[in-house]
């Protein structure tokens, strides 16, 4: 079957926060289709991959069925914490708009 | 069946006041809760009080409830209030309270008291001769040894506890300490329901967790932080505030008051579901463990959601046996600055730009721990996630800022100063100022645990 690319804000809600230096991001699948995608396209090897160095540490993901959601959870993330770090968004809240971007392919 | 009706009264310092009163004049509440306190506002106000007895607590808790203690009479002196804005010093912001109510003739009001998360160094050592080690849960470094030395305060997350004590011994508002933004809402749900810490009631104190998660960012689950932001309507700028429904066996609906703005739907719901969680299926809270992944939401009316109960699985475990425990250390100063770029060429002049502050730290022989170039406008906030910018498409102006983490202040001031503030005249022509915020002294926290035996809380019922 023919692949085409998408972004993941095309199928998907998000929403981050912050504890220390951890990042978490909820990924809010739009329908039971995009559920199943992002459970299957989104790991912690492509997250990171997309971040390029703003997350050093380990990536953990928790599917949510209920909610059709994923909990994204990464560590070492956020420049030291929202009282250490020198970036603006102090308390990662746009790490959801960051991962939005992110490319996957799906069929066609 | 029983029923009581919680609204959310604030999530921060400070939030919208008229949210708060809106909940209290028309939300039909039995009780309200009222988070102050972000991860290091009580470093904060651990060091005001140190400098002044007289302060320490969240000043904006005193306008609030000069506002609001006059509806909280003319509905009877019916529903009742938890607020942790009494921070470092929820004795004095008690008789500041007391002192209001006196001058707007309230006719009385019983206050609780209650203290003792704030933990002295002192006690931090005793611990440590004991043995522990206070295991840093960020970042695994296992001993909190390192930075002793550097240590500013100390606290625990406390439970609803003395909350519901104090509401049991006619405690119309309650003030404490560092509380955890979740046992406000716990406390207020437990009281009424009759709800104990015993094993019998895991399942329906995990379903508090949950709603108390749900309401304690207060605007934000009715769309004010959505990603429905720009279709959710706020006719007259008044953002609404949650509130929550619960009956005796743990079902919940959740609304918000018909003429406020936004809305509450299954979405904005499951936004603040999925917010600062980590593992959904051990949610911890100091009142339970919560699982996020045992309820479903359902849309039942005009903003109107039911969370209930999805399988037979319990919503929640037995309370855990130890506290969250945040150490405030000092680790050096920030300072930053930000000047605007004009097109065109914007990323050419930012690029030669940071060449330049380069070099001149080395050339000046200034040492910062970390610096942080970032451009306002492209890279500030999503980093290097952002893709190239498009040679054919630039903005027309840029903020370009420079950001410096140094072990004193004199370094830091250097840096902004030297590095920072004069670049305004190495960019080429065309830019604007802005004021630079004030050099920060950074409070790293230490995140740990604390076993429950070894912070003891005190109620004080004040009255007056």
């Amino acid at each position: 079957m023919a692949k085409k690319k998408i972004r993941l804000k095309d199928i998907c809600w998000y929403r981050s926060g912050d504890k220390g230096d951890i990042s978490n991001i909820g990924l809010m699948a739009k329908d039971e289709k995009a559920y199943e995608i992002i459970k299957k396209e989104v790991t912690p090897e492509r997250i990171k991959a997309h971040f390029k160095g703003w997350v050093k540490g380990d990536i953990k993901i928790w599917p949510m069925d209920n909610l059709q959601a994923l909990e994204i959870v990464m560590y070492e993330a956020l420049g030291g914490g929202a009282t250490k770090t020198l970036r603006i968004d102090q308390t990662g809240k746009s790490m959801g708009n960051a991962l939005c971007w992110m490319e996957i392919e799906i069929d066609e | 069946m029983k029923k009581v009706r919680v609204g959310a009264g604030s999530s921060g310092w400070p939030d919208f006041k008229d949210g708060a009163l809106d909940v209290a004049r028309n939300g039909d509440i039995d009780y309200m809760s009222f988070d102050h306190l972000a991860e290091l506002t009580m470093a904060i106000l651990q060091s005001q009080r140190a400098k002044d007895p007289n302060r320490g607590y969240i000043p904006e808790v005193l306008p609030l409830m000069r506002d609001l203690l006059p509806i909280w009479k003319e509905k009877d002196k019916h529903f009742r209030m938890a607020n942790n804005g009494g921070g470092a010093n929820p004795g004095k912001c008690a008789d500041e309270v007391l002192k209001i109510s006196q001058e707007l003739n309230l006719g009385g009001i019983k206050i609780g008291v209650v203290t003792g998360d704030d933990i002295p160094l002192s006690k931090v050592d005793e611990l440590r001769a004991q043995g522990l080690k206070f295991k840093n849960l960020d970042t695994g470094e296992e001993d909190i040894g390192r930075v002793r030395d550097r240590l500013l305060g100390a606290y625990a997350y406390t439970g609803a506890d003395k909350i519901i004590e104090a509401y049991e011994q006619g405690a119309n508002l309650v003030l404490t300490g560092r509380a955890s933004d979740n046992s406000l809402y716990c406390g207020n749900f437990m009281h009424p329901l009759g709800w104990k810490f015993e094993d019998e009631y895991v399942d329906r104190i995990g379903m508090a967790v949950i709603v108390g998660h749900l309401l304690e960012c207060s605007s934000w689950s009715a769309g004010t932080c959505s990603n429905l932001w720009e279709e959710l309507e706020y006719p007259k700028g008044n953002p609404g505030f949650p509130i929550a429904e619960m009956d005796e066996d743990g079902g919940c609906i959740i609304t918000k008051t018909p003429n406020s703005g936004g809305g509450i739907r299954v979405l904005t719901l499951k936004e603040h579901l999925v917010y600062e969680v980590h593992d959904p299926h051990n949610y911890l809270m100091p009142d339970g463990i919560a699982d996020i992944t045992t309820i479903k939401l359902e849309q039942i009316d005009k903003d109107v959601v039911r969370v209930s109960k999805l399988g037979d699985a319990s919503r929640g475990k037995k309370r855990p046996d130890t506290l969250k425990f945040c150490l405030a250390y000092n680790d050096g100063y920030i300072s930053e600055e930000t000047t605007v770029i004009s097109g065109p060429k914007v990323f050419k002049m930012a690029e030669k730009m940071e060449d330049f502050i380069y070099k001149r730290l080395d050339y000046l022989n200034l040492h910062p721990k970390e610096v942080l170039i970032s451009l306002v406008g492209y890279n500030s906030l999503q980093g290097p996630t952002v893709p190239p910018p498009d040679p054919d498409h630039e903005p027309n102006e840029l903020g370009f800022r420079a950001a410096f983490k140094c072990d004193t202040r004199e370094e830091a001031r250097a840096c902004r100063t030297e590095c920072g503030h004069l670049a305004w005249g190495c960019c080429g022509p065309g830019i604007g100022f802005t004021q630079p915020p004030a050099i920060r002294p950074v409070f790293a926290l230490w995140p740990t645990l604390i076993p429950r035996e070894a912070v003891v809380e005190q109620l004080e019922i004040k009255e007056g």
